[in-house]
């Protein structure tokens, strides 16, 4: 492969043709941005830079060993590590908080949604002493409560949510390291004291606490997260949908739900059934009425619950680099966004230009200029009807409609309930299929996708494809979810790109070889999975065939997400790098030394062959040991 | 002559050394206020991207200098003391033709323009390394956090 050319041109064809389109309209992409940008500084590429004092900026380099204060590279690398770990945290629970919220004003009665997963509450609930006879909206409130008061509880106590829900196995491991968690909140307050200027110097302590920062953010993010927005939008479910920017309707008011959290995108579906909307779209001139779309992780989560919407959810548009893409196709009259991932130039330069008219959707992101109709629980069904009516506005004021008339299909909607019963029940066939060999293992694909060195997409499908190929099963999530879609991997039809045993398989479940399970936010499940599949072969995760990877890493939420993985075992394949190449001490602690402690690690493989070999070669070292055929 | 040497191998793409050029080569020597001088300060030396590592691009300072012989004007010149190629000193001639820019086979020669808010560019005129003429050490190499840049004396038209 040429690098260089590979670095100047989105991977899917969709994207370079409205790449292409943008470009001609005089617009910046991400692409040009990033051209712009090289070379880019290697001290803070590998983490060696420090910011935090006015005593700096100091650099490791070969006339300095140290910055002002005396901070090694083993020093500034593992602050600079922290922090990233201690934001990403801190997004997820937030993400988690605003669930909680709404879960408590749903069972004051104040919010409008409805409990679509009662067993779901029933059995957290349950967990946590909540009386299982009381009434549903009670329980509602009370595990909302719970779930707030456990973010915001202290660190000098276990979070109560660790010691009911970790595997016994796990948590034994956590205890005899001290790294069982208290409060999120307080955790990440307590990794940023610690990680101030003269504060602590020891580099060990400080990974631990990134460690503990992963558990917290599994538990108090990732699950409450996934848990309680199944709760009231209802399970995810195998369904088949299209993808990638060709689903955009020229003769429909098209609406985009942008971002993260999906609570308000589902009242927003729910209007959009209604006769009266459809009826005020069409009498504004779009013939074929109003349609909504999902982009990034909001689409992943509504395309995984689209079956309930079947009649105005149109798809998924892609991944987060398409965002710039999408406005500029001139078919979005509304592209409502809540927090993470919204690029500045959408409300600076892409919608003044197409005439989308955007709207912020959550506290935390503001946009100059942009309307705000901020999600508050009690308000949504307002906010989504408001939306719906600035896209009828602003379809009358359009122009030129240039949308890529590929259109193709991907299969979402998988989960740990979703893949037992399309198992039949229990994982047991999963189990069976991985000892008679037809499965050799499964590696989860998840995060972000990056203009870095491979594209936006092009390693993710890459190294998907060749490990379907060697008959590992991928699931995927986040953005990876959507390379996989736009290429064609995640597809009814996608089975046959696969090796002879998990084709067999997929055929006979008829599921694709890459399960896709959702957002980013949706890695909590894959590690219920990993563990329901360790408790039913009774193992621990560390012994599992199972590797995760975020072959495309760019933000602080993939560093809490990594630091979750380490923590409960897994061998984590990231690329590119993450910033600590400056330290050789911490590069060996994390990719060698904390197996010993956790039984994970990371390891970091920019070519798409080797990654996979290395995958697939931890997965027959975990095969032998575990007894199963080569 | 003095001349620039480069270790491309140590260069981490901080560009501290284009900083440096800018800070020495302008008024307030100091790159915060330095941005906002009229014309701007531009700098000397290039770090760009090449085969995925970043370059230091330097001025060679060349015997036979391409930029001299296609300057029309006249005011680039190789001193014939110090070996220094450089338009200091007679950049007044200066009419921003470019062709000094042009002939370069290193791309080493920066374009400093300002317009004034007219359409007609008020001033023009070629800069490129001067080997900072008024400090010991080049500014660039004084600046370099991995000993990437160094200077060293070597006697012209003999090649080692």
């Amino acid at each position: 492969m040429d690098f260089r050319t590979c670095r100047s041109a989105p991977f899917d064809e969709l994207s370079e043709a409205m790449h292409m389109a943008a470009v001609g309209d005089g617009m910046e992409t991400i692409y040009e941005r990033f051209s712009k940008q090289q070379p880019q500084c290697a001290f803070g590429s590998m983490g060696i830079c420090c910011t935090l004092c006015t005593d700096g900026p100091c650099q490791i380099t070969r006339k300095a060993q140290r910055g002002v204060c005396g901070a090694s590279a083993d020093l500034i690398v593992t602050r600079n590590l922290l922090f990233k770990c201690a934001q990403g945290t801190a997004a997820n629970v937030y993400h988690a908080r605003n669930v909680a919220r709404t879960l408590k004003a749903v069972g004051e009665g104040k919010a409008d949604y409805e409990i679509k997963d009662e067993a779901k509450l029933r059995a957290v609930a349950q967990s946590f002493g909540i009386n299982a006879n009381a009434p549903l909206k009670t329980a509602a409130k009370e595990f909302g409560a719970f779930f707030i008061d456990q973010i915001n509880s202290n660190d000098y106590d276990p979070m109560e949510l660790v010691r009911a829900l970790a595997p016994k196995k796990r948590l034994a491991v956590w205890e005899k390291l001290g790294i069982v968690p208290g409060g999120p909140n307080s955790e990440v307050a307590t990794a940023l004291s610690k990680s101030m200027t003269n504060v602590n110097n020891d580099v060990t302590d400080l990974l631990l606490h990134c460690l503990r920062l992963g558990i917290a953010n599994e538990y108090a993010g990732l699950f409450g997260i996934t848990t309680m927005q199944e709760i009231l939008t209802g399970t995810a479910s195998p369904n088949e949908g299209p993808v990638n920017l060709g689903v955009l309707d020229p003769d429909s008011v098209n609406i985009i739900m942008h971002g993260h959290q999906p609570l308000l995108a589902i009242k927003v579906l729910e209007a959009a059934g209604e006769k009266k909307w459809q009826d005020a779209a069409k009498k504004a001139g779009a013939l074929s009425g109003l349609k909504i779309y999902g982009s990034l992780c909001e689409g992943q989560q509504i395309f995984n619950i689209a079956s309930q919407y079947k009649d105005v959810f149109f798809g998924q548009i892609g991944n987060w680099i398409q965002q710039e893409l999408v406005i500029a196709t001139g078919a979005v009259d509304v592209l409502a966004f809540d927090y993470n991932c919204v690029m500045p130039t959408l409300s600076e330069e892409f919608a003044p230009k197409y005439h989308t008219k955007l709207i912020s959707t959550d506290k935390v992101i503001r946009h100059s200029g942009v309307e705000r109709l901020e999600f508050e629980p009690e308000k949504a069904k307002e906010i989504a009807e408001r939306i719906i009516e600035e896209a009828i506005k602003a379809f009358g004021k359009r122009g030129a409609v240039n949308i890529p008339k590929i259109k193709h299909n991907a299969v979402a909607g998988f989960t740990t309930e979703s893949v037992v019963s399309a198992l039949g029940g229990s994982v047991q066939p999963l189990i069976d299929a991985i000892k008679n060999g037809s499965v050799k293992g499964i590696a989860a694909i998840v995060g972000c996708t990056t203009v870095r060195e491979f594209q936006s997409g092009r390693h993710i499908a890459g190294l998907a494809e060749e490990l379907i190929k060697r008959d590992i099963l991928v699931i995927g999530a986040g953005c990876c979810s959507s390379a996989m879609q736009n290429n064609g991997l995640m597809s009814a039809d996608s089975a046959k790109k696969a090796g002879k045993g998990l084709s067999s398989v997929c055929g006979a479940l008829g599921v694709p070889p890459c399960l896709s399970y959702g957002s980013c936010t949706d890695i909590g499940k894959i590690i219920a999975t990993a563990v329901a599949i360790a408790e039913a072969l009774g193992v621990d995760v560390p012994d599992l065939p199972v590797v995760a990877s975020a072959p495309e890493y760019m933000e602080q939420k993939a560093v809490a997400d990594a630091f979750t993985a380490v923590a409960f075992g897994l061998t984590v394949h990231l690329t590119p790098a993450p910033p600590i190449l400056g330290s050789p001490n911490v590069v060996k602690i994390l990719t060698e030394d904390v197996e010993g402690l956790t039984g994970g690690r990371l390891f970091v493989e920019p070519d798409t062959g080797k990654a996979a070999d290395a995958i697939e070669a931890h997965i027959m070292k975990k095969r032998k040991a575990l007894g199963i055929k080569g | 002559m003095k001349k620039l040497t480069v270790r491309a191998e140590r260069c981490t793409g901080c560009k501290r050394c284009e900083i440096a050029c800018i800070e020495e080569h302008s008024g307030a020597k100091s790159y915060g206020t330095s941005v906002k001088e009229t014309p701007a300060p531009k700098t000397r030396i290039f770090v760009e991207p090449v085969g995925n590592r970043p370059l230091p691009l330097v001025c060679r300072h060349c015997q036979d200098a391409l930029c001299v012989s296609a300057c029309m004007a006249g005011c680039m010149q190789k001193d014939p003391v110090t070996g220094v190629v450089t338009n200091t000193g007679h950049e007044q001639k200066c009419v921003g033709c470019w062709m000094c820019v042009m002939a370069c086979p290193y791309g080493v020669i920066n374009m400093s323009l300002d317009s004034a808010g007219t359409a007609q560019a008020v001033f023009a005129q070629a800069v490129k390394c001067d080997l900072c003429p008024k400090r010991g050490t080049p500014a660039c190499v004084e600046a370099c956090p991995n000993e990437v840049l160094g200077v060293e004396e070597i006697e012209e038209g003999v090649y080692q």
